[in-house]
């Protein structure tokens, strides 16, 4: 079986829980009291997908405001990018499309954008609705969730969805047998952001 | 054949502990999907107790930023982390060290290496842990004891907007490991981010470093740095040598990670290239320990230079002080300069004009030209005579007086010559040249590794109830006589003055320096089969034919030999440690309670 590098990062606002999501999805637990990441931090988990191995390469960005000009370096070289906001704050959703703008400007060209709307649990205090977000993300072709890092709520399926939506590796595609995919891929990659 | 401990060519004692799974030649990234997947990467037991900024200074002393200031000249702008602590006589040598020499152009961005004196002695909280990662590294990879490395990514370019009208700015790597490629790769990557972003970036980045596992020989690191992620493995001392170790998988992008072949290797033919006629020569120098200049245009020629010198003689170490470049600011200048003594047992990699005059007595200089200008084969067959060194302007070449002791290899002078007519690769070239040299050191290596081996007391010599027998001494004129039937004869076919070499060597630094770390290893090796053959003694039958002073005495003594055996991590049999242990227990338990109550006290150290 094939094992593929994937490197992701993610991007948005501090404090929306960018790093709860990549420890829910790489050890499987929830720390409310985490510290501010400094720069980034790095993990990574290898999941199967169909008849490849996936190891992302995961850069999880420092969202304060000091570490900002140092994104081109982790979404450099990116398959993906999961651009996370905090549903109780409209701002952080205000961030996110700077970070789309920016994706598009100088980003991969094919890179696949996921937007989560993380701190799901907390409908009460809701300030993002759904349905806008989600008009939002079908606008820019971007997957869309709404994820709790604190109660495991859509954090695997943002990865897989990610997966389904990686073109397959090319240097493979020529000689086998994958050649109907391709075309898939073709249509999947213009569906993304950029 | 590898040069591994003497228990190779010995058959007095028994194969020490298996060294499976060490040999991990050749692994491609693919396969190492096993990998843990937690923050570190790399979770032993030992490194889960590690404290913040331990695994940084695993790896770096600390980084430094030198700039230029109009009114002070040359500063440290920033050194970080912040709590790093560097003396000021440290300090001034990195500034001068950081950048070229003034009249060596540079422009543009440059990447070289200095070695300085530590300053004062800093004990490190990490000591021991750190020797236990350095004890399977090969000699020349260990970590350095009273110097640093300073590894440079130097940048100098025209910006009007300053009163200087240049940018000139240097990020350097302080660090006590030699891993030179490694260094300079990591450099490649941090530095024009850094000159870029500034300080958040190097707070990114040595945030990365303190999450790397440490630099524990034999196994596959995966280090990620600023978004993207080195893979390195670094040598042991069991590793065959002249074995790459990692290969580069086809398809991976450098954004996303990066496979590094070797982590100190040079390219000894590129060095080597404008000098190249004497390549052989050079290595008897360097074996010798002789007094060696390099002389060359900038500080990224000398230091390859001397780096290359320096590892040609693998896998001996280089016992002496070298340094890749050095400048009249350096805080051994007097002392490496003096006329009234001889010229000491160092390498030096100079750039500045004013060393042709300073180092003239020196037996032997060796003068780079602008190696830009490579595509010329080096034409000067001949060995230049010193007398003719005055200037700056002298062509490049080898000055010296020394007669080879052994006759010149054409063979691969040929070979080589035909590899550059034939337009042969860097790299090929770099390989047939690192395997002559390997070939010619071990050549030189085995008659002694042998003798020395045969220094090694009979197993049966061993009793428990004795001190462990000794080391017979190393008699120059027995292992002379050894040559005669086993020397070099046997697996090289150079002729020439092999006892002539051999003798001089005996009397070198190098000599010195492998010799004293063969004996630590064969003592420590001895004392690890007594304590074996302690342990399978039966010491209650024993206890119950002596007085209780005798018992006691003997508690006492097995807890030495346990302290010990853990402090020099003794390279016992698995368990042997533990057996020890309960032997202790056992024998305490036979004796009175007033007695137990104070032998169980641990021991403190």
């Amino acid at each position: 079986m094939a094992l593929r590098e994937l490197k992701v990062c993610l991007l948005g606002d501090t404090g929306v829980g960018k790093s709860s999501i990549v420890w829910r999805f790489v050890e499987d637990s929830f720390d409310p009291n985490i510290n501010p990441t400094i720069g980034a931090s790095f993990m990574t988990k290898t999941v199967q997908y169909q008849n490849e191995l996936h190891k992302f390469l995961i850069w999880d960005t420092a969202g304060q405001e000091r570490f900002r000009a140092l994104a081109p370096m982790y979404y450099r070289g990116s398959a993906a990018a999961i651009i996370v906001y905090d549903i109780t704050k409209e701002e952080s959703f205000t961030t996110l499309k700077n970070w789309v703008k920016e994706l598009r400007q100088h980003g991969p060209p094919n890179i696949v954008v996921a937007i989560a709307g993380n701190k799901c649990d907390l409908s009460d205090a809701r300030e993002v609705l759904e349905k806008d977000a989600k008009d939002y993300a079908d606008s820019i072709h971007a997957i869309f969730v709404e994820t709790s890092a604190k109660n495991a709520i859509n954090i695997n399926e943002v990865f897989i969805e990610i997966s389904k939506r990686i073109p397959l590796a090319e240097s493979a595609g020529g000689t086998s047998g994958k050649a109907f995919k391709l075309g898939r891929q073709a249509s999947e990659s213009r569906r993304t952001c950029c | 054949m590898a040069l591994q401990g003497p228990e190779e060519l010995g058959e007095q004692v028994e194969e020490p502990e298996d060294l499976d799974d060490q040999d991990a030649s050749s692994i491609s990234p693919a396969e190492e999907i096993t990998m843990p997947s937690g923050p570190g990467g790399d979770d032993e037991p030992e490194e889960a107790l590690l404290l913040p900024w331990d695994r940084f200074s695993a790896w770096l002393h600390c980084i430094c930023v030198v700039g230029f200031d109009l009114e002070l000249g040359q500063a440290v702008e920033v050194i970080y982390p912040h709590h790093s602590k560097l003396s000021e006589k440290e300090k001034t040598s990195i500034c001068y060290l950081s950048f070229p020499d003034s009249n060596s152009g540079c422009l543009g961005d440059t990447q070289f290496c200095f070695r300085f004196r530590q300053g004062s002695n800093r004990k490190s909280s990490l000591g021991v842990f750190l020797e236990t990662t350095d004890r399977d590294a090969p000699p020349c990879l260990k970590r350095e004891q009273g110097h640093y490395y300073g590894y440079v990514y130097f940048r100098q370019v025209r910006d009007k907007s300053l009163k200087r009208g240049y940018f000139q700015k240097s990020l350097v790597l302080i660090s006590k490991l030699p891993y030179v490629t490694f260094f300079h790769s990591l450099l490649k990557i941090m530095a024009p981010e850094y000159f870029e972003k500034q300080e958040p970036c190097l707070e990114a980045a040595c945030n990365d470093m303190d999450r790397w596992p440490t630099p524990h020989p034999g196994r596959i690191l995966t280090l990620p740095i600023m978004g993207v992620v080195i893979k390195v493995r670094i040598p042991t001392s069991y590793d065959k040598p002249g074995t790459s170790q990692l290969v580069q998988s086809a398809q991976s992008d450098s954004q996303v990670s990066i496979v590094l072949p070797t982590i100190h290797e040079v390219d000894l033919f590129r060095c080597f290239y404008p000098v190249f006629f004497h390549i052989q020569m050079l290595w008897e120098l360097v074996l010798l320990g002789e007094a060696l200049v390099v002389m060359a245009p900038s500080p990224a020629e000398s230091s390859d230079t001397v780096l290359a010198l320096v590892s040609c003689i693998s896998p001996l170490r280089y016992s002496s002080d070298f340094r890749p470049y050095f400048t009249i600011h350096d805080s051994e200048f007097k002392e490496y300069t003096t006329r009234t003594q001889a010229p000491p047992s160092v390498i030096l990699g100079v750039t500045n004009p004013f060393f042709a005059k300073t180092l003239q007595h020196w037996p032997h200089i060796i003068r780079i030209g602008d190696m830009k200008q490579a595509g010329e084969m080096a034409k000067q067959m001949k060995v230049k005579k010193l007398k003719n060194l005055k200037t700056l302007d002298s062509k490049p070449g080898v000055y010296t007086a020394y007669k080879p002791y052994l006759n010149r290899d054409e063979d691969i002078i040929k070979q080589l010559q035909k590899g550059v007519q034939q337009k042969r690769p860097s790299a090929a070239q770099n390989a047939i040249l690192r395997r002559y040299f390997l070939e010619l050191t071990q050549s030189f290596i085995i008659p002694l590794e042998r003798y020395v081996a045969s220094l090694m007391p009979l197993q049966k010599s061993i009793s428990p109830w004795k001190s462990p027998p000794q080391l017979r001494a190393f008699i120059s004129q027995d292992f002379m006589k050894t040559l005669e039937k086993a020397g070099p004869q046997l697996t090289s076919r150079l002729k020439g003055d092999w006892i002539g070499l051999y003798r001089n060597f005996l009397k070198s630094p190098n000599f010195d320096g492998w010799f004293r770390n063969r004996r630590r290893e064969m003592t420590q090796k001895l004392e690890a089969l007594h304590l074996e053959a302690l342990c399978e003694e039966d010491l209650q039958q024993r206890v119950q034919m002596h007085s209780e002073v005798e018992t006691v005495d003997l508690v006492l003594k097995l807890k030495d030999k346990l302290t010990q055996a853990e402090r020099e991590q003794l390279p016992v049999r698995p368990g042997t440690v533990a057996k020890l242990r309960a032997h202790i227990d056992a024998v305490i338990l036979a004796l009175p309670e007033d007695l137990q109550g104070i032998l169980h006290k641990p021991s403190t150290p």
